[in-house]
């Protein structure tokens, strides 16, 4: 069974989500406390964490760098605002995703927290490599030289998006539709703060990146060591 | 510092400097020439009356010499009036400052002695004939002005004084004692130069002074404007110095006193208007928690409708419905109190505004469905790309075609896409009921609504329009409506292809071309 800790002030809307996930056959792991969340999270690891941003104890943002700072779980973050400044920043404090209360449906709360819990690329078989990088997407793992690389579970999938398809220029809304599921969303942010967020742990330099390179007015490539 | 610099005419201190310095030199010209006449007058009557008493002592002595020469016998008179005369001549020690001329008066008609003499070479004409008259017929001295001329051709200003004598056996003769006036022109001369040099160094130390004040008055004004200037531009900071308790202090303090006033009143709005964005941003994430809860709860219920009572079911969809709606005037409400309170920020990126417009207009299909009519784009290209906020962009497109869906009455849609180098036009045209001119006034206007007699069939906040304004300003871009009753309407957006740039050029006509009159 497939555990998501939901973490929440609100009591009826913390309850609805559990009625709405366990529905989805989800079990849910209630927390209305931001201090509270660590203890919970090291007793009991979720395969996911859903996030709200205004919390009491101990805001979003820092309990979201905190679980980052020990584990690679997907985070999900719940904003009621959409905001840019506090969407990017709980993106930089390690949440893989976001959504805008309130959501539409339901079913698109499920649908997201599905996508981000798929082991996407399962029939890829075998090794890739991207510069001096091995990237094993079966045993989900990156290293350089012998030593891994920690990413997240988005952040693999990001990575072994564009490895697969080296020199093929992704735009933002094609790695949306690819990564994070999104059919046609618009949101941008997400793939430029996951991107710099990658870059800062696979490339040598993140200010010249080699690896993923960006082109300018269209997305991103992997790059491959040595050429353009 | 632009404005200080004004041309040197407009400057206070050049003002001041000048009027000063004409003020200055005519009442020194004035001083000057009134002393320098008092001072000649005065030197010359001197002159005159010295002259006149030495003249008057020579005359007589010379006369008493004759008296004395001519008692003893058997002397030359000629040699005994020289010698006399010469005698005269040397009394001063100064050289030909004062020289003799004896005539005879032309009426003396004794010719046997001949006496007519002058000293050192004296032209015997430098006595000037009007004064030469005068002594013939009077008795007493007198004078005049004259030029002394020597035979050797220079000639000096001179005073002439006379009278008539009488010489022993030889009748009548005037004697002429003639005074060098180069001393005292010197000494005039050097008065006036003297006066000039003064009422210059005066004038120099006026204008000095003027200067030393000036500074000490228009530095303060030029900081003061200087300053004043820096706290238009935002800089509320700026404040004067008082160093001194005069005037200038007081303008300073006064100053100071606005500036402290209003930068309180500015702090004032500013958190006036933070309190009122704070308010709006708390507002939003309270309602939105419960909606939240409501639209999962109503999302629940809605999935399963179908094992409900009809009524219940219906009542299920209506929820669904109404909360969509709820949730879109929320939203509106919000998007306009940020732009009330220029909270708004463009997130500019390129993209492919004909393909944005076709997945627009895709996604409205079923609407346009419901509505029995249909949306045709007309493009010029088949990607138009351009930089701008596209969430923004996005949303102007879907008020716009949702207005002209809500008064197509059952007529297609037209889409045009127009664009050159740096400018994209999309005009959205319905042919439905229109606006007549008093409701174009008013359609961008907030919770305005064309008809309020007729019935809503659809939603909306009656905020779409005048967000698709404001969502057209801030990426400078204009946003137009025309439109005529049953003729319906036309709107313009037109946009610069580059983000900060603006427009160049209207790509599309407002007013269609099948609209004649």
């Amino acid at each position: 069974m497939t555990l998501v800790m939901v973490v929440d002030d609100d009591q009826d809307l913390a309850e609805m989500l559990g009625i709405v996930l366990t529905g989805a056959g989800i079990d849910v792991d209630l927390v209305s406390r931001g201090d509270e969340v660590l203890e919970v999270f090291r007793n009991n690891p979720p395969d996911l964490v859903l996030l709200d941003v205004m919390l009491p104890g101990l805001d979003g943002i820092e309990v979201c760098r905190l679980i980052r700072a020990e584990s690679m779980v997907p985070i999900i973050m719940l904003s009621a605002k959409s905001d840019s400044h506090d969407v990017v920043k709980g993106l930089e404090a390690g949440a893989d995703d976001y959504m805008v209360k309130p959501f539409r449906h339901p079913s698109e709360l499920v649908a997201r927290i599905r996508t981000r819990l798929r082991r996407t690329n399962a029939d890829l078989l075998g090794l890739l490599t991207l510069g001096d990088l091995a990237i094993d997407v079966q045993a989900h793992q990156v290293s350089r030289g012998g030593k891994g690389i920690a990413l997240t579970r988005l952040e693999f999938d990001l990575l072994v998006a564009l490895a697969k398809e080296p020199g093929r220029v992704f735009t933002r809304d094609a790695l949306l539709s690819e990564v994070w599921g999104y059919k046609h969303s618009t949101d941008t942010r997400l793939v430029n703060v996951h991107v710099q967020r990658l870059r800062s742990k696979v490339e040598h330099d993140s200010e010249r990146p080699e690896l993923i390179v960006t082109i300018r007015g269209v997305g991103y490539k992997a790059g491959v060591m040595g050429g353009s | 510092m632009s404005r200080l610099n004004t041309p040197i005419r407009n400057s206070l201190a050049f003002k001041v400097i000048v009027s000063t310095l004409l003020l200055s030199l005519a009442v020194g010209w004035l001083i000057g020439s009134v002393l320098n006449s008092k001072l000649s007058t005065g030197i010359k009557e001197v002159n005159l009356n010295s002259a006149f008493l030495e003249a008057r002592s020579t005359i007589y002595s010379v006369q008493y010499q004759i008296l004395i020469a001519q008692g003893r016998s058997g002397t030359d008179m000629t040699t005994v009036v020289k010698k006399i005369i010469s005698g005269v001549t040397n009394l001063t020690a100064e050289k030909s400052s004062r020289e003799v001329v004896l005539l005879r008066d032309p009426a003396n008609m004794i010719r046997k002695y001949n006496y007519e003499m002058t000293s050192n070479l004296v032209d015997p004409t430098s006595v000037p004939q009007g004064l030469r008259e005068r002594v013939q017929k009077g008795n007493d001295l007198n004078w005049a002005n004259a030029t002394l001329k020597y035979a050797g051709a220079t000639s000096v200003p001179a005073l002439v004084v006379g009278r008539e004598i009488d010489l022993p056996n030889a009748g009548r003769y005037e004697m002429y004692l003639l005074f060098s006036l180069v001393d005292q022109n010197a000494t005039l001369a050097l008065i006036k130069s003297s006066l000039l040099l003064a009422g210059f160094a005066l004038l120099l130390l006026i204008l000095l002074v003027t200067w030393l004040v000036l500074r000490q008055v228009v530095r303060p004004v030029r900081d003061a404007a200087s300053i004043a200037s820096k706290f238009t531009r935002g800089d509320f900071s700026q404040r004067m110095e008082v160093t001194s308790k005069d005037e200038i202090a007081t303008l300073g303090n006064a100053f100071n006193e606005m500036a402290d006033s209003f930068e309180k009143q500015i702090a004032r709005l500013e958190n006036l208007s933070r309190v009122q964005q704070r308010f709006v941003s708390d507002v939003s994430h309270e309602l939105r928690t419960p909606l939240t809860t409501l639209r999962m709860a109503s999302g629940i219920i809605h999935t399963a409708r179908f094992d409900f009572d009809p009524s219940v079911a219906r009542s299920a969809e209506l929820l669904v419905a109404q909360l969509d709606r709820f949730e879109q005037l929320l939203e509106d409400l919000l998007e306009v109190s940020r732009f009330d309170a220029e909270a708004a920020v463009l997130e500019s990126l390129d993209f492919d505004i004909v393909k944005l417009i076709e997945r627009s207009v895709a996604d409205l299909a079923t609407v346009a469905q419901e509505k029995v009519t249909s949306i045709v784009i007309f493009s010029s290209d088949h990607s138009i790309a351009i930089q701008a906020d596209i969430r923004r962009v996005e949303r102007i497109i879907r008020n716009l075609l949702n207005n002209a869906l809500d008064h197509a009455e059952e007529k297609p849609i037209e889409i045009t896409i127009v664009s050159n180098e740096s400018d994209v036009a999309v005009g959205v045209r319905d042919y439905g009921i229109g606006l007549d001119s008093n409701s174009l006034t008013r359609v961008f206007d907030r919770f305005w609504r064309a008809d309020p007699s007729r019935a809503r069939t659809r939603g909306g906040s009656g905020l779409g329009l005048s967000i698709a304004l404001e969502d057209t300003r801030l990426h400078n871009g204009e946003l137009e409506a025309w439109g005529s009753p049953n003729k319906g309407t036309h709107f313009v957006l037109t946009l610069p292809r580059r983000a900060g740039g603006s427009i160049q050029a209207r790509l599309i006509n407002l007013e269609p071309k099948d609209f004649k009159g």
